[in-house]
């Protein structure tokens, strides 16, 4: 693994200086000075954060909204995240494995194009993830006026948005207080959710091939044209934000060399493939039309076609876990994501105290709950989700630029257990697609998106101008 | 040289009982202060806050092992996995065995349990090495069922001559036909220390917690535990 990482100096405005020891990776420790970090996750482990953090939006929330916008081509929607998404994954993995450190796409960045872009990067995520969260909430919160429908208790949808706020405030709460480890119970929810899908999704398949039950009336592929394949693939992308959460617990992966790439681009894989069966299955079940009418709990219905009673609660039960399991990912994201600038002195260090009585960092865990519970209450699903793209997508697209950047000009440190096979076109690539889903986003998620990085390009100036963390290239 | 590895959940206040400070004093110890974080904090982040407390705290527990004849060191890790850690630094600085703190006074009589999966000759050669000379006596523990009488017995006998041969007070304890676990719970209570072999884990230690911690907790003494791989 990498010899000396890059070094880091300079001070904030209230003096404070990026806190960079020196470190060894081992593949089971980081040994400091006086101290060692035990390597703790496995590839399980990454997996279900990948697949857990991606799962609930893909499946859960979108295919209503996506089929209603762009028909049955949908379903090429998804394919296109997917294909974007594993062009990141594939550079992200390579600077991961060389810099196997806490903090992901935001480290790399900060190290190899310098203080500036880290600072608008690792600012911009958190609020993504922020965004990302409050558009799990709500789509959590639709999920539970379902359940408490199908239970029949009808409340109607009034009450999306302040159950959604609810669960927020109490995910955070739990986060803060809650020390029981629950990454165990996030690998068995991730377990049974793919069961849920595989058995479902199976059947559905059949049945829409015309194999079992009866043949479905075919319609046009893509009945709104090419071009809303394009502005439908920039909408989900949401769906596939996970794989970058993968990298910033890259610090506490076992054997990082081999863990994080398969962590990475294993779990786009698994879920793109699951994101286009769905959308197929969705499809033949209704026809377009129909179930865009469903929103954002179509997916229900679509149980209810093929399984009947069974089938809906079955859907329910899946699509309350997984959006319960992608904001709970989200908001740990974000709370290290704060963190990480902290650490960097781009934020006071105050946001990285741990509380004493619980031992968890409560100070982030509020800067990222905060936020969420606002954005939450406008219940914009499809503005959420789109600004939380375009904030990841920026980061996304600088990742390739890094690494192309690295690999120029590689520092001595720089030695990644795994190398991007297609140098330099999938980097390249990469960024390219990155930027140019972007500009597939609606204009008010672009100019949202560039309100905060000017925001935070404007804190940056005013905050830590002197700080540098750029490594010698 | 034996080595004893001694974790210690050093931000909690674990400390080192006076009986386990004096019984590991003519072997090499190294302290490893450990703490277990929840999942919301990342190990680096307890790391800038922590690390100076925990050195110093763990710089006393060393003073007060060190002693002219051997010598003591400490690690300290941040983590989630408390057994995953134990087992990686025991293997890495090829500990015999660790110790599970407990409280005690003065040792006068270890428990030594011929039980687990380390060979016997193995445990002996580690009791020997602990109590060196001193007047420490011990009393060697198997459980087997009738069928297994003669061969247990023969076994408790070989292990004890190889003892005296140290000029260690020897004397053993045979249980047939009861509960073996139950049996050796009952005999660690009227010690003031418990040596065992490490087992791998089976169904009843996922139900029930790991034998040594379990005889720890019940008979609150110092417990070490024989590795199956420390050094030759």
């Amino acid at each position: 693994m990498g010899g000396q990482p890059p070094s880091a100096e300079g001070t904030n405005i209230e003096g404070e200086s990026p806190r960079a020891d020196p470190t060894i990776e081992t593949d089971e420790a980081t040994i400091t000075d006086d101290a060692e970090l035990e390597r703790t996750l496995g590839l399980t482990g990454g997996l279900a954060i990948g697949i857990g953090t991606m799962i609930g939006a893909g499946i859960f929330v979108f295919p209503g909204l996506a089929v209603g916008r762009a028909g049955p081509a949908a379903a090429g929607s998804f394919a296109i995240g997917a294909v974007v998404a594993l062009l990141v994954a594939l550079p992200a993995s390579e600077l991961a494995t060389a810099m196997p450190k806490s903090g992901g796409g935001y480290y790399f960045i900060s190290r190899a194009l310098g203080t500036l872009a880290g600072a608008v990067v690792g600012l911009s995520l958190w609020f993504g993830l922020v965004f990302a969260t409050a558009f799990y909430l709500v789509g959590f919160g639709y999920y539970a006026v379902d359940t408490l429908a199908e239970l029949g208790i009808a409340v109607g949808e009034g009450l999306v948005i302040p159950v959604a706020v609810l669960f927020g405030a109490g995910f955070t709460v739990l986060n803060v207080t809650g020390t029981e480890n629950a990454a165990k119970l996030q690998n068995g929810i991730v377990a049974l959710l793919l069961s849920i899908l595989v058995a479902f999704l199976g059947y559905g398949g059949l049945d829409a091939v015309g194999l079992v039950g009866e043949p479905a009336t075919p319609e046009r592929f893509a009945p709104f044209g090419a071009m809303s394949v394009f502005t439908t693939a920039a909408l989900v992308f949401t769906s596939y934000l996970g794989f970058a959460q993968v990298a910033t617990v890259a610090g506490e992966m076992k054997d990082p060399g081999r863990n994080l790439p398969l962590a990475m681009v294993g779990s786009v894989l698994t879920v793109g493939l699951l994101y286009v069966v769905t959308i197929f299955v969705a499809t033949s079940a209704f026809g377009s039309e129909r179930l865009s009418t469903f929103g954002e709990t179509a997916m229900v219905e679509v149980g209810r076609h093929y399984l009947g009673t069974a089938g809906a609660v079955a859907i329910v039960f899946g699509g309350l876990l997984a959006t319960m399991s992608s904001a709970n990912a989200s908001v740990l994201s974000t709370s290290r994501a704060i963190y990480a600038v902290s650490k960097d002195a781009l934020l006071p260090r105050r946001a990285s105290r741990i509380n004493l009585r619980y031992g968890t960092p409560h100070v982030a865990l509020g800067m990222a709950g905060g936020p969420i519970l606002v954005l939450t209450a406008t219940g914009q699903v499809e503005l959420l989700a789109e600004v939380a793209s375009v904030l990841h997508l920026v980061m996304y697209g600088l990742i390739c630029v890094a690494l192309i950047a690295l690999r120029r000009n590689e520092p001595d440190w720089y030695d990644p257990d795994f190398r991007v096979p297609g140098y330099p076109v999938v980097p390249a690539l990469g960024a390219v697609a990155s930027f140019v889903m972007i500009g597939f986003m609606q204009p008010a998620s672009q100019v949202v998106g560039v309100a905060i990085m000017v925001a935070t390009a404007g804190w940056y100036a005013y905050y830590a101008r002197d700080v540098s963390l750029r490594g010698e290239l | 040289m034996t080595r004893v590895l001694v974790p210690v959940a050093i931000l909690e206040g674990e400390a080192l009982s006076p009986g386990l400070t004096a019984l590991l004093e003519p072997v090499d110890a190294t302290v490893l202060g450990y703490h277990v974080l929840p999942e919301q904090t990342p190990p680096d982040q307890a790391r800038l806050q922590y690390e100076d407390r925990a050195t110093a705290a763990l710089e006393d527990l060393v003073a007060t092992l060190e002693t002219a004849a051997t010598s003591a060191d400490h690690r300290l890790v941040f983590t989630r996995d408390r057994e995953q850690t134990i087992d990686r630094v025991a293997a890495e600085t090829a500990a015999d065995a660790y110790a599970i703190t407990g409280a005690s006074g003065q040792v006068d009589r270890l428990l030594v349990a011929l039980t687990g999966d380390v060979a016997v000759d193995r445990i002996i050669r580690f009791v020997a090495a602990l109590i060196a000379d001193r007047e420490i006596g011990v009393t060697l523990f198997l459980a087997s069922d009738e069928s297994g009488r003669d061969a247990s017995a023969e076994l408790l006998e070989t292990a004890a001559d190889s003892l005296s041969a140290h000029g260690i007070d020897v004397e053993t304890q045979l249980a047939i036909d009861v509960p073996a676990f139950e049996a050796l719970l009952e005999a660690a209570a009227a010690h003031d220390a418990v040596v065992i072999g490490e087992q791998a884990p089976s169904l009843r230690s996922l139900v029930f917690g790991e034998a040594a911690e379990r005889i720890a907790t019940e008979s609150i003494a110092p417990v070490l535990v024989v590795r199956e791989n420390g050094s030759d």
